[in-house]
């Protein structure tokens, strides 16, 4: 497993042991031997933004988390659409009391909340999905004086999704006989920018023309919003929509006119196979697994997991009819060289949206960079104010 | 087909004391015994379920200060939807000054820094929170007490722009209320000498007591002020009131900014309580539209709200539990919840109207015999 520390952050967290302090992927799994297989000590709960059946965000979470019950052959304890917020933190406050010791929260907003119950709780081990810890800071408007009294057993993890996202936008501009696409995205904030950029990006890779609008519904999960924003993206000429949402409601909408779809987090080509092209995915099994085999061995990791194409967290969906064999074969060397480290999705030079450049030839922008992106690449149309 | 029976409905003039009691009783009992067959027939126990429920609704240490945590947002914005109701004046938009009262509140807790001490810091957050949240009403007062314009859309509306504008300050990189230091959008927190603390381990508040003696203070209000016989006067009958001499415009603008104030307390209680800075995820708790219930449940008697709050958030509380303790799924919580609330309120019929099954002696019956 390959790990990688977020920069200045790390810095900061002089305290943070775990997992990726151990750097190679050997010693992880000699720990994981010492331990056995007596998983009796382990008890897991995960705390889920929606219902496992959405076909996207929390389904992709709960087929990791299945696949770490048959790993481990222990149940994991599922907690169903928590509101973020004070509500989150009483669900997490009678997990941690009924004596879950392996907490996962696969939403942003579940921070605070976790890292609350998690200074209450040192016994426990508690992991914050999409999360970022120095965001907990006063200095970031948090609640914690300093970033070294944020609890030593918080851990977050997410991943490069952008890489997924690039390959995806080769498949979309290849695909597209005008160059114009569109793009249904949730908010307007660091994360769903980056995959709008990255996505930009590779669709300018094979179509250098090509110009992607952004139409913000201002939510995750807003079936009739998406669908309408994605019509009004069709109508103002796109082929190709893209999304970063957390249903298939674009996806139909394509359909609907003959257009073409990207989706996002899991392979549901069976919801539109004549739009669909491919989806950036995600694959949190083996993190969920090694985490788990960890917390057994009485270790918490408390690392900012960023995983990648690298290390399988990041995937790319199965592609449609319409993706050629030629954009089939083009992909797969990007995706090798994304994987060696030779290739990165925003490798310079990359321009903004006025022209200018953000990242200069031949360099790679830092992960920090990266984390807080806030502006558009040059062919986006739309404001990264939303 | 017809039916051999008719239901016939007959208003009571005054409701029997023992029904005042019956009623309520009996109405949860139905809900009881209507989720516990769902429960038996999803292969729950009904009896396990419900007394893990009580158990992290009110018996637990967690449990009951929770549940006093979130009735003290229930409490006042179900105080400010029973004082518009029992004028007639249907202000469901509580969610939306809730969310202005975050506004108002966050703004005194960012722009007046740490002049002040907390003893002065917090009474000034609360009231530009209540402020914030009667301006949000003003113009569906002032239109509703001029022209007559409902209340009911201009309220409901006007909380669809509040949540637009929640997000609006959380996600404009640059807005005052965000925090500047990240391009993460978060909300800038507010002085410390804004933010009270909880009480020990758990995640009451003091606000809490405020609620209380609000409640009291706004029962008292209409009992023995002439404000408050104005008001009764005005709901039972406008005409009188007019022939009486009392200006009922006037009274009508001022029970709906109360009653807006009341949410916009509501929700500057949660940014020097557990919040102290504006979380955007408000938008889907739905706190506001809670009062609506809370309010009903009490009749809109406002000595009753403090009941009806803490019994309420006891139920939201266990029935979020139910995931943690139990195998339930969280679908059996929410619908149990309903079942209760549907029961509770249609008992009412029970307690205002008296009920009698008629036998029908009519063509029908014969064609059944032939």
């Amino acid at each position: 497993m390959k790990m990688k520390h977020l920069k200045g952050i790390a810095l900061a967290a002089a305290a943070v042991v775990g997992l990726a302090a151990c750097g190679g992927s050997s010693e992880s799994s000699d720990t994981t031997a010492a331990a056995g297989s007596d998983y009796s000590n382990l008890k897991v709960a995960v705390v889920y933004i929606g219902v496992p059946d959405d076909k996207g965000w929390t389904y992709q979470h709960d087929q990791g988390i299945i696949s770490l019950e048959s790993e481990l052959g222990i149940e994991v304890k599922r907690v169903e659409n928590v509101p973020e917020g004070d509500e989150a933190e009483a669900i997490m406050e009678g997990l941690a009391a009924e004596g879950y010791n392996l907490i996962f929260a696969t939403s942003f907003g579940y921070g605070t909340p976790m890292a609350r119950v998690a200074a209450r709780h040192p016994e426990g081990c508690f992991q914050w999905a999409t999360g970022a810890k120095f965001l907990l800071t006063a200095e970031m408007g948090g609640e914690f004086a300093t970033f070294g009294d944020i609890p030593a057993n918080l851990g977050t993890y997410f991943g490069a999704a952008e890489e997924a996202r690039y390959l995806s936008g080769i498949a979309a501009g290849a695909a597209s006989p005008t160059g114009k696409l569109g793009y249904v995205a949730a908010f307007p904030i660091p994360e769903v920018i980056r995959g709008i950029n990255a996505f930009t990006l590779g669709a300018q890779s094979v179509n250098p023309d090509a110009t992607v609008q952004v139409s913000w519904t201002k939510t995750w999960f807003g079936p009739d919003i998406e669908k309408e924003s994605a019509e009004s993206l069709l109508a103002a000429g796109a082929d190709v929509l893209a999304m970063h949402q957390d249903t298939t409601a674009t996806g139909l909408a394509a359909d609907a006119v003959g257009a073409k779809w990207v989706g996002y987090n899991s392979d549901v080509s069976e919801a539109a196979p004549n739009a669909w092209l491919t989806a950036p995915t995600w694959n949190w099994g083996p993190f969920y697994i090694q985490t788990a085999k960890a917390v057994a061995g009485g270790t918490c990791p408390s690392d900012e997991y960023y995983g990648s194409m690298a290390d399988g967290m990041v995937t790319l969906g199965s592609f449609g009819s319409s993706v050629s064999a030629e954009t089939q074969a083009l992909i797969a060397e990007k995706t090798a060289a994304i994987i060696d480290g030779s290739f990165a999705p925003f490798q310079g030079p990359v321009m903004d949206q006025d022209g200018k450049e953000v990242v200069a030839a031949g360099t790679k922008p830092e992960l920090l960079d990266l984390l807080g992106m806030s502006y558009f690449v040059k062919g986006v149309i739309g404001s990264p104010k939303g | 087909m017809r039916v051999p029976f008719r239901v016939g409905f007959e208003q009571r003039g005054e409701t029997p004391r023992r029904l005042s009691l019956l009623v309520p009783l009996a109405s949860v009992f139905a809900a009881l015994f209507f989720g516990a067959l769902f429960l038996v027939a999803t292969g729950h126990s009904p009896i396990d379920t419900y007394s893990n429920m009580f158990q992290d609704g009110f018996a637990s240490f967690n449990g009951i200060t929770d549940t006093l945590a979130l009735s003290t947002v229930l409490i006042c914005t179900g105080i400010s939807a029973a004082f518009a109701f029992q004028m007639n004046l249907y202000n469901i938009g509580g969610e939306g000054q809730l969310y202005l009262g975050l506004i108002g509140g966050a703004w005194a807790g960012i722009a007046l820094g740490d002049h002040l001490p907390t003893l002065l810091m917090v009474p000034v957050v609360l009231l530009c929170g209540a402020l914030a949240g009667a301006a949000w009403i003003f113009v569906p007062a002032f239109v509703r007490s001029r022209l007559g314009t409902s209340e009911i859309v201009s309220t409901l509306l006007l909380t669809y722009i509040g949540a637009s504008l929640i997000k609006h300050v959380i996600y404009t990189p640059g807005s005052f209320f965000r925090n500047p230091n990240t391009s993460f959008p978060q909300g800038r927190l507010v002085a410390d000498s804004a933010s009270l603390d909880s009480f020990g381990s758990s995640r009451l508040y003091p606000t809490f007591f405020l609620a209380l003696i609000i409640a009291v203070a706004l029962y008292w209000v209409v009992k023995r002020t002439e404000f408050g016989y104005r008001i009764n006067v005005i709901a039972d009958s406008p005409k009188a009131a007019h022939y009486a001499g009392i200006n009922a415009n006037r009274t009508t603008i001022w029970v709906m900014l109360i009653s807006g104030a009341l949410s916009g307390l509501a929700g500057a209680m949660l940014i020097v309580g557990p919040y102290g800075k504006i979380e955007p995820s408000i938008i889907t708790l739905g706190y506001g539209y809670a009062g609506i219930v809370v309010a009903a449940l009490a009749r809109n008697n406002l000595g009753l709200i403090i009941v009806s709050g803490i019994l309420f958030s006891g139920l939201r509380v266990g029935g979020n539990n139910l995931q943690v303790t139990t195998d339930t799924p969280i679908h059996i919580g929410v619908m149990l919840q309903g079942a209760i609330l549907l029961f509770a309120l249609g008992g009412e019929a029970f307690r205002r109207y008296r009920i009698h099954v008629v036998r029908v002696h009519d063509v029908s019956t014969k064609k059944v015999a032939v």
